[in-house]
């Protein structure tokens, strides 16, 4: 069991967009246990909870390379083009992205405002 | 040319036309196994992120494919070259790729294996094909990323929308304050859940959660390590009897009230936690409430320790209050809005109603309801509430017949007794177009959570344990359910949407409902309880702070029983067989066998039996009817009675289990056995042995392990191959939520268990996962070993084990009604001495063979069998000893052994009356003996006298020992009482039983009883008898009349017309051994005989050397000098705790 006891959290990592917080337990492009993926962006990764298997990683997020904010990888709040960023960033300065991109973000949903710590009302 | 390779091993495969073809990329053709398998061996090594061989890896290449036919539809990308944009001023955005390729979007990458390894492999293989394979597996990653990330920020949005997310802070800060906190809050607001990880974040790390239910320990612990997202790190786990997933990692741990409460009774401090969490407080059970009334009296010396107690919005005045005030953080529920229909069935005739079986009908009515109104498409499962199991299966298959022929329901049985794997089924999904019916008792009610119900049945009803105090009878009875109960049930249906509640009773049934379910301490038998608060030294019971305080009846008739069982003494102190008693986990009875057999060095088969007695019969229901099961069960029925046909089928299926070990599930199945009850045996046998052994009353097993290292090695190999396979098994993800299939309603009730496993066993590559557990956790050697000298017990060590469950049970015994030898088998009834007219159950074995209970001696029976049986002479009268009484719609005998009459009532008596001469003989004041011969009487007496002194004494040396402190360099020495006692016990017990004389057996009458007694008498001359039964001086007994000979015998205090003066009746005797011719009164003669100087040592029907240890017992005394009060004493060891004990 101890060799399982499992690479202790970090911290908590905190979406700065939709408050989504999960512990990460790695930060940097190369998580542990993983010898052959590398990744592009210093991320905040999680061992991956939904498998067993102990060299699967999920990574959370990273920061805006315009804005520096803390934001989850969530289609709602980020997006990555060669280098990660902020959907409002993004917004801002669309035209400095390729048309694929700018199509993309206008089918995204604008970012829930104040995050899910509020109740969804029932639907 | 065969390619290099990097590996050695792969084998020959690789040559292969592949390579001839590597110039012609177009012909390239990634479904072959060969192309395929290149790359796997560059890219999907052991090391890397996916695994040749993996599920994932056939998952990758389905993702190829798919990949390739969307991209051979697409027509060759236009590359849209953005028109050349001034340089962004913001540096991250100025080198963006102005030619957008979706490469750019995904944020990892895979390193190629040339840039790891030997340049050579990443050669051989051409480059666009490479190039094709590293996109779509970066395509895959970035996929698999995506979609766990959706998972988790699925998990964290519920989580966050729950009711009690808003207050956790509350929660932390009031615990800041205050040492006890009451969160209250309805079903579904989250506390269960989330509580636990609120004190996680917060930094707490020694927490206990505990749970009134085995299986709530299991599926919390699961559910929280989930969503803390250390679902396999062992931060969360659970401990519930005889599993844990506890580790020196777990910070929080789920458990069950009891064993908290023996943790409290190891530690009385609980230093192992900081805080505690009591959970489901308002269901008020049994150990819940007495570990209120602990925490209690603990708090003020544990000022550090918090403790949290979560219940429902019911009655919180009454747990904050009983903490002093302690605040209240009250979580509003999350509950759509519920429609309630009322739909009381129709009145029915008084007689059917009466009648045993529940209806089906108006369940069958709502299933059709449903299918009227709501449209397949629109998802909701259907939850119902009845009332036990009975009415479960009842309604399970009238509901699986409706299913059948609809195809529109899935039916599955929901409660505590079926096996997790089952339990598990209701979390599965029905398929499209197919809605779950759940069939529940009330362990759905709070305890389990299932989701997606839309709609409840409510019967209204449930079956609960009341118990009879006086008639120290527990009874499974139906109730009315409270009101609280009734809204918890309705809300079961609005947790994900709006729902319907469909209550089978009427409005004006509601209005009459209690508002809470009583408390379990005002229903049930009270001596567990009583057992475990003496051993807490938590002083008397009947003073002690209950929240409520149970009935004064219910405490003094546990109190009085335990004193009848000698777990107690006369001043209510633990004896110390019911210190032992107190910690075994088990029926008094079935501990007090356990001592027993381990004394007679039968310890193996007591186990056996005790283990078996203390699990639910693992006969299944089906197996009653359906005659094949029936024929192959029958080899293995001992007409003794059930504890033997239940020890033989444990025997049995271990031998199974150790020739043809894969077959025993479906040995069990073909018998209509439930294999899980056998697992369940062979862990608590497993957990009795090892209390035995820890209280010296069984020597270790040490010295049983193979000596030699090789047959060590070859253990230890089998036993890691066994923890791979159970790790695999775990890791194989056996937690994702399967469709269920239609099919499966048709396997019906609980023998569908066996198939469903199997079907999962098989998805397993033929793992039994339950067989493999059973392999870790026991010593299967040891275990055969136990049950092949099972095979050869000797008819002695069978009438000695009887003899043991004897005395474990008694007072339970029944005897037959005289004319039963003259009624139809399945009307046969026997009488206890606090209940008429009881019947046997029918998985009993005398149930289907009564004919063995009658006495039938070949003397006697020539014809006349009109006489009644207990006019009959016959020296082999039996009776029934039953280790529990259970009241369904009958008072039912559970697990049956027939034992001889006269002797056992001679050996277990705790009142033996007699009248003048001995030849009638009252036992316990309700069953009449009378002997045909004053002289057997008279000498069977004598020699039960001895006996019983002997076996008590024996008993004393071997509980003494058990109670000793054991020194560390103690293990050599003989773990029991000394062997030749025991077999001279032995014998002689043999030799008694043995005896055959012609005697007559009643039940007296109640005007009988009531005038049974002489009653005290005024000139009352003491028969000069010194010697007659050891050498106490008779002395007139204060109430019956006649003399008190020793605790449990009075001599000559039955009324009858000779008796008064038959102390006085003389008749001339010759002494076989010394010639002495003299009257004599029987008492005189018994005397006589005792003290003749030539007569062979007890004499009296078979002890030749009975007296040999009664000289013993002084030597067992010692000098012993009391530290306390300084005294210096002669002391037995007993003697010398019954001492320690009066100073404590
Ligand atoms: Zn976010
Ligand atoms: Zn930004």
């Amino acid at each position: 069991m101890a060799c399982e006891a499992e690479r202790r959290p970090l911290g908590v990592f905190e979406c700065q967009l939709c408050a989504l917080s999960a512990p990460y337990s790695y930060v940097g492009q190369k998580p542990p246990d993983t010898r052959s993926v590398v990744l592009l962006e210093e991320s905040y990764v999680l061992k991956d909870p939904f498998t067993a298997d102990r060299n699967k990683f999920l990574v959370l997020g990273s920061r805006c390379s315009v804005c520096s904010r803390l934001v989850c990888v969530g289609p709602e709040c980020s997006l990555f083009y060669s280098k990660r960023f902020c959907l409002p960033c993004v917004r801002e300065n669309i035209d400095a992205f390729p048309r694929e991109i700018q199509r993309d973000v206008e089918k995204r949903k604008m970012p829930a405002k104040m995050p899910c710590s509020k109740p969804r009302s029932p639907t | 040319m065969p390619p290099p390779r990097t590996r050695e091993g792969r084998g020959h495969r690789d040559h292969h036309r592949t390579f001839r073809e590597e110039e012609e990329p177009e012909r390239w053709d990634w479904n072959l196994p060969e192309t395929r398998r290149l790359f796997e061996d560059a890219y999907f090594r052991d090391d890397d992120y996916i695994r040749q061989g993996s599920e994932e890896c056939q998952k990758f290449w389905s993702f190829f494919e798919r990949l390739q036919r969307f991209q051979n539809l697409k027509t060759d990308r236009k590359e849209e070259k953005d028109p050349e944009a001034p340089k962004h001023s913001i540096p991250a955005l100025a080198d963006l790729p102005r030619t957008y390729d979706p490469r750019y979007r995904i944020n990892l990458s895979v390193l190629s294996p040339d840039m790891r390894r030997s340049r050579e492999r990443g050669q051989r293989l051409p480059p666009k094909s490479v190039s094709e394979f590293r996109w779509a597996l970066l395509h895959y990653l970035d996929f698999g990323q995506k979609q766990a990330f959706g998972r988790l920020a699925k998990l964290q949005r519920e989580r966050a929308a729950l009711p009690i997310a808003q207050y956790g802070k509350r929660i932390l800060q009031t615990l800041e304050g205050h040492q006890v906190v009451v969160v209250a809050g309805d079903t579904g607001c989250g506390k269960s859940t989330q509580v636990p990880q609120y004190l996680l974040a917060a930094g707490f790390s020694h927490v206990a959660c505990t749970q009134p239910r085995r299986i709530a320990c299991i599926s919390l612990a699961k559910r929280v390590g989930f969503e803390s997202l250390s679902q396999y790190g062992s931060k969360v786990g659970y401990q519930i009897r005889f599993e844990s997933t506890r580790s020196s990692a777990t910070k929080i741990v789920f458990l069950t009230v009891g064993l908290l409460l023996r943790q409290i009774q190891r530690e009385p401090d609980l230093p192992q936690y900081q805080v505690l969490i009591v959970d489901e407080v308002h269901e008020r059970h049994l150990h819940n409430d007495f570990l209120l009334g602990v925490l209690r009296r603990l708090l003020p010396r544990r000022p550090d320790l918090k403790v949290v107690l979560m219940s429902a919005t019911i009655n919180i005045t009454l747990f904050s209050s009983y903490f002093g005030g302690a605040p209240v953080v009250q979580v509003p529920g999350r509950l759509f809005p519920i429609t309630v229909v009322y739909q009381p069935p129709p009145e029915v005739e008084p007689t059917t109603a009466k009648s045993e079986k529940l209806d089906p009908q108006p369940f069958l009515r709502v299933l059709e309801t449903i299918d009227h109104k709501y449209p397949p498409e629109e998802r909701g499962d259907l939850l119902v509430f009845l009332s036990g199991m009975a009415e479960i299966s009842t309604v399970l298959e009238a509901a699986q017949t409706y299913a059948t022929h609809t195809q529109r329901w899935v039916v599955l049985p929901l409660h505590s007794t079926l096996s997790v794997a089952d339990q598990d089924k209701v979390f599965d999904m029905a398929p499209p177009g197919v809605r779950k019916c759940i069939l529940s008792t009330n362990i759905a009610e709070t305890s389990v959570t299932i989701d997606g119900i839309r709609f409840v049945v409510d019967s209204g009803k449930v079956k609960e344990m009341s118990y009879d105090p006086q008639a120290k009878l527990q009874r499974l009875q139906e109730f009315w359910i409270s009101q609280a109960s009734a809204e918890q049930r309705k809300g079961r249906a609005g947790r994900t949407g709006p729902g319907v509640c469909f209550r089978l009773y009427a409005e004006s049934d509601y209005d009459a409902f209690a508002p809470y379910p009583i408390p379990e301490i005002r229903r049930v038998a009270l001596d567990a309880l009583v057992l475990q608060m003496k051993s807490m030294n938590v002083g008397d019971p009947r003073t002690f702070p209950f929240i409520e305080p149970p009935p004064t009846a219910s405490l003094e008739t546990a109190i009085l029983y335990l004193r009848d069982q000698g777990a107690l003494d006369s001043t209510e102190a633990l004896t110390p067989i019911g210190s032992l008693l107190a910690q075994l986990p088990v029926d008094v009875v079935i501990g007090k066998m356990l001592i027993l057999g381990s004394m007679f060095r039968l310890a193996e088969p007591v186990l056996t039996m005790a283990a078996a007695l203390s699990v639910q019969s693992p006969f299944t229901r089906s197996a009653q009817s359906n005659p094949e099961y029936a024929a192959a069960r029958r080899p293995l029925e001992s007409d003794q009675g059930d504890p033997f046909t239940l020890f033989n089928v444990f025997n049995t299926w271990v031998q199974v289990k150790s020739e043809r070990s894969r077959n025993s599930r479906k040995w069990c199945r073909r018998r209509g056995i439930e294999e899980h009850r056998l697992y369940e045996m062979a862990n608590l046998r497993r957990q009795f042995k090892d209390l035995l052994e820890d209280h010296g009353l069984l020597a270790g097993a040490q010295t049983r392990r193979p000596g030699d290292s090789y047959s060590r090695l070859r253990q230890r190999r089998e036993r890691q191959a066994l923890y791979q396979l159970k790790r695999q098994h775990e890791e194989g993800g056996g937690r994702r939520r399967k469709v269920l299939r239609l099919q499966e309603e048709q396997e019906g009730g609980s023998s569908e268990e066996d198939g469903a496993s199997a079907s999962r066993a098989a998805s397993d590559g033929g793992v039994d996962i339950q067989d493999v557990k059973f392999k870790l956790r026991h010593n299967l050697e040891q275990l055969q070993a136990a049950a092949s000298s099972a095979e050869d017990l000797t008819r002695d060590q069978m009438v000695l084990l009887k003899l043991v469950l004897g005395r474990g049970v008694y007072p339970q015994l029944a005897i037959p009604d005289p004319f039963n030898s003259g009624r139809k088998d399945s009307d046969q009834i026997f009488h206890t001495q606090t209940k008429q007219g009881t019947v046997l159950h029918p998985t009993s074995v005398f149930a289907s063979s009564p004919e063995v209970l009658h006495p039938q001696d070949p003397e006697s029976r020539a014809g006349d069998r009109s006489r009644e049986d207990k006019d009959k002479m016959s020296s082999k009268h039996q009776l029934l000893t039953f280790v529990s009484l259970l009241e369904t719609n009958k008072p039912y005998l559970v697990n049956c052994v027939r034992v001889p009459a006269l002797q056992s009532l001679l050996l277990f008596s705790r009142s033996l009356d007699t009248n003048g001469d001995c030849s009638r003989l009252v036992a316990d004041g309700w069953l009449e003996l009378q002997l045909a011969d004053t002289e057997n009487a008279v000498r069977l007496l004598a020699a039960a006298l001895r006996l019983r002194a002997h076996w008590e004494q024996a008993l004393d040396q071997q509980l003494a020992r058990c109670t000793r402190p054991r020194l560390e360099d103690d293990d050599e020495e003989a773990p029991t009482v000394d062997r030749k006692v025991v077999a001279a016990l032995s014998r002689d017990l043999l030799q008694f039983t043995a005896s055959k004389v012609p005697y007559s057996l009643r039940r007296l009458t109640g005007l009988e009883v009531q005038n049974l007694y002489v009653g005290p008498q005024t000139i009352t001359s003491a028969p000069s008898l010194p010697n007659l039964f050891g050498s106490s001086t008779l002395s007139p007994h204060p109430t019956k009349g006649g003399y008190t000979v020793t605790d449990f015998l009075t001599y000559n205090c039955l009324t009858s017309d000779t008796d008064l003066y038959s102390d006085c009746l003389r008749t001339f005797w010759t002494c076989p051994h010394c010639g002495l011719h003299m009257p004599f009164t029987p008492l005189e003669r018994i005397a006589h005989e005792n003290t003749c100087p030539d007569a062979p040592q007890g004499s009296p029907p078979g002890a030749e050397e009975a007296a040999e240890p009664l000289k013993k017992t002084s030597a067992l005394q010692r000098p012993y000098h009391c530290e306390t009060c300084g005294k210096a004493f002669l002391f037995t060891p007993t003697e010398v705790l019954k001492h320690q004990k009066q100073h404590v």
